[in-house]
């Protein structure tokens, strides 16, 4: 009279309660796994941004306080930043070795500047000075404003003075920003 | 243990947690001897009351050996405070004999009655639903209706000679000693040591046991005629050995019965024995002990023979009953008797006339249902073990899961990063933007340094014009545009400058020229190395045409006249849309 009874609450009713148990924990655990799966996910690319940021951040971080001059060299109006670059450089050597002769600006971008969508101008200088001297004032105002690509110079005899002294003709595309 | 109850009165669950107290505070899981028969048990108790007498004797099964055991009176039968004092004495016994159960079995040798089964039920193939009926509802067989069944026990005995008029009878005893079983068991269920009560028929035994002791004369009937202090038994055999009638002649306060003569003759006569060999066995010390001698004067022509029985351990000659009753049951080939074979086999002659009384037994699950309740007991804790498992692999998982880093990690902090990626790779685009276009692809001064390199001082070279520019190399739609440096430089040259500038005006030569510039200026864009550049010269002299020779000593430099040759050198280097310095057609981001 005890069987039904023994194998009802002996064994189909823990296999039940255990079955639904294991499948409970299966269901957790997938439950688990996926969201667990998910945040991985999130993670890697949270890694590989942070990773990748790091890597920017220190490739850039050498090249920011350039940067930062850069762009507040190229925020301001070139021809006259040149000009008053060109003055500064101009009482740092010898009058007679370094004389601006001409200046020009040309305008719309040319040259260069006329391949890139980048904004850009065009200058002309002429000056009459020794090589060395106009050299060095090159040197100094290409030092001082990165953004001059050179166009053109032309470097002539001055055959109505001293033959010490050359001709300068320069040409600039100047980026803007 | 809690009082049980029965199961039918209890639902399921309470079934269940009956059968579960029943497993752990009871031994019948663990002792089959609950489940087993009394004469199968390593130690009995056999009981022998003939009403004259009560007698007992203690049987080890193991060691095959009769023994003493404690006294038990007639008065102490039907006391219970007696009785539980005889069981105390005998669980003692047993308990010293390191037993774990005990078999009781009563032989009655006081009572012994037939009574006739109804006639319509004379079907041979009917007896083992017959034999049920009279356990259960004895008043459906019986042919006396007027027999009370709570009085008395029926048991079926069949006839199973060839010819018999009936397939059988019932044998009759009454319950008095019911009360003395019942204690017997209930101390061994307040114990939890198994007393298993056996209630025989002593004549039926010894029966059961007489081809051990009488020899038949071959194809003549027999009859055995059993002396016991109040009655006789007569049990009539036909020539195959087959019992064909039992009888039983009360003595009525006498020694024997009055009537034996007439009865015998009678029955022999129904049975159409002529002249049967008559075995009479004096089963009881205070028998007549004339009877032989006067049955063999009153039928002369039968053979008469008095059966002695051998003593077996303290079992005494005129008591076998309890040495018959663990007689091993013969094999089916040692008798041709189908009543000494078959009605052994199947123990016709050992029915419990005193069993435990069918709600006793149904309290108790069966020992198929303990063996399941056992075992399913150890798959519970297989299960749990599974379950168990299954919660450890969860917990294992998720321990392992919220131990990773990724798990902590918060889904906004992967935006912001992303966010400040986006935010570095623009400004890097901006720098690199910038890097590119500010690139000292074309300066003057480094122009003018290549120059001054170009033609030193006392090479016997002089200048004329110097034009240098720089243009792109238009190709549109590219992300990056290639450009073109041009040096055109014109001048005058001596007889010892010629092979300077022959030298010169081979890509070997001046790329060896750029490479120094590049390296003393610092200034990439004179590398010849990089594949995606090329460099080409061109130098072309001639005569001058406005030479004039004079002495060395009047010979100034920077005189035109005094040079023989001029030349046209021409440098012309490319740089394709793959260079380093090409430049970025794209604006600023």
């Amino acid at each position: 009279m005890y069987k039904q009874s023994i194998i009802l609450f002996g064994i189909v009713i823990p296999i039940v309660i255990a079955a639904v148990l294991i499948g409970a924990c299966a269901f957790v655990r997938g439950k688990i796994t996926a969201s667990f799966d998910e945040k991985v996910l999130y993670y890697s690319g949270y890694e590989n941004s942070r990773l990748g940021a790091l890597a920017i951040e220190a490739q850039i971080s050498r090249q920011r306080e350039d940067y930062v001059r850069w762009n507040e060299l190229l925020e301001q109006e070139t021809f006259s930043l040149v000009t008053t670059n060109l003055r500064a450089i101009g009482e740092t050597l010898p009058p007679k070795e370094f004389q601006q002769t001409a200046f020009e600006r040309l305008g719309t971008s040319a040259g260069i500047g006329s391949v890139s969508a980048q904004k850009s101008s065009g200058l002309r200088f002429n000056f009459r000075g020794t090589f060395r001297t106009v050299q060095k004032a090159f040197l100094e105002l290409e030092t001082r404003m990165p953004n001059l690509q050179l166009q053109q110079l032309k470097i002539d005899p001055n055959s109505s003075t001293e033959s010490s002294l050359l001709n300068f003709q320069v040409t600039y595309t100047a980026w803007e920003s | 243990m809690a009082t049980l109850e029965h199961p039918a009165s209890l639902n399921a669950f309470q079934q269940f947690r009956q059968a579960c107290s029943i497993l752990s505070e009871t031994s019948r899981a663990s002792l089959p001897a609950w489940y087993q028969e009394a004469l199968e048990l390593d130690f009995q108790l056999h009981i022998r009351v003939d009403g004259s007498s009560v007698r007992t004797f203690f049987y080890n099964r193991p060691a095959n050996e009769w023994g003493e055991s404690p006294p038990l009176s007639e008065e102490a039968i039907g006391d219970d405070e007696q009785t539980l004092i005889f069981a105390g004495q005998l669980l003692k016994t047993v308990r010293g004999l390191k037993g774990t159960s005990v078999g009781v079995i009563l032989h009655i040798a006081d009572e012994f009655a037939t009574a006739e089964l109804k006639p319509e039920l004379d079907n041979p193939a009917a007896l083992g639903d017959l034999r049920d009926t009279a356990f259960n509802n004895p008043g459906e067989i019986l042919d006396d209706s007027s027999v009370p069944p709570d009085q008395a026990s029926w048991r079926v005995m069949p006839y199973p000679a060839a010819g018999s008029e009936v397939i059988g009878t019932t044998i009759t005893i009454s319950k008095r000693l019911s009360g003395f079983v019942a204690a017997l068991r209930k101390l061994g269920e307040d114990e939890n040591f198994p007393i298993v009560a056996h209630t025989l028929s002593a004549p039926l035994v010894a029966i059961a046991g007489l081809p051990s002791v009488i020899r038949p004369t071959a194809e003549k009937p027999f009859v055995a005629i059993l002396q016991y202090p109040w009655f006789t038994v007569l049990a009539f055999f036909n020539e195959h050995s087959d019992l064909r009638l039992i009888r039983t002649l009360q003595h009525r306060g006498m020694r024997r019965p009055s009537n034996f003569r007439n009865a015998l003759s009678t029955t022999n006569a129904s049975l159409e024995f002529v002249d049967p060999d008559l075995f009479v066995l004096p089963l009881a010390s205070d028998v007549d002990q004339k009877f032989a001698e006067d049955i063999a004067k009153n039928f002369p022509d039968s053979s008469v023979e008095t059966v002695k029985f051998d003593p077996v351990g303290s079992l005494p000659p005129e008591i076998p009953e309890p040495g018959f009753a663990i007689q091993a049951i013969p094999e089916e080939e040692d008798s041709e008797s189908h009543t000494f074979g078959v009605l052994r086999r199947e123990k016709w002659f050992h029915q419990d006339f005193l069993p435990p009384e069918k709600e006793i037994i149904e309290l108790f699950p069966s020992r198929h249902e303990m063996r399941l309740l056992r075992f399913l007991k150890l798959g519970r804790i297989g299960v749990a073990a599974v379950a168990i498992l299954g919660l450890a692999w969860l917990a294992f998982g998720v321990v392992t899961v919220i131990r990773q880093p990724e798990w902590a990690f918060n889904e906004g902090e992967a935006k912001a990063v992303k966010q400040r990626l986006v935010n570095l790779t623009k400004e890097r685009q901006r720098v690199d933007h910038w890097n590119n276009l500010l690139e000292d692809r074309s300066k003057a001064w480094s122009s003018m340094e290549a120059v001054a390199r170009l033609f030193p001082e006392n090479s016997g070279l002089l200048l004329k014009s110097f034009n240098h520019t720089v243009r792109p190399d238009s190709a549109p739609g590219q992300a990056q545009v290639g450009f073109i440096k041009e040096w055109i430089i014109t001048g005058f040259a001596r007889d010892e400058a010629l092979s300077y500038l022959n030298a010169l005006n081979t890509r070997e030569g001046i790329s060896a020229h750029f490479s120094e510039i590049s390296k003393v200026t610092g200034n990439l864009a004179y590398d010849p190395a990089p594949n995606t550049r090329t460099i080409v010269v061109n130098v072309k002299t001639q005569e001058n045409s406005s030479f004039k020779p004079m002495p060395l000593e009047q010979i100034i430099d920077s005189d035109e006249a005094t040079y023989p040759y001029s030349f046209n050198l021409t440098i012309t280097q490319r740089f394709e849309s793959a260079d380093a310095l090409s430049i970025a057609a794209t604006k600023a981001p």
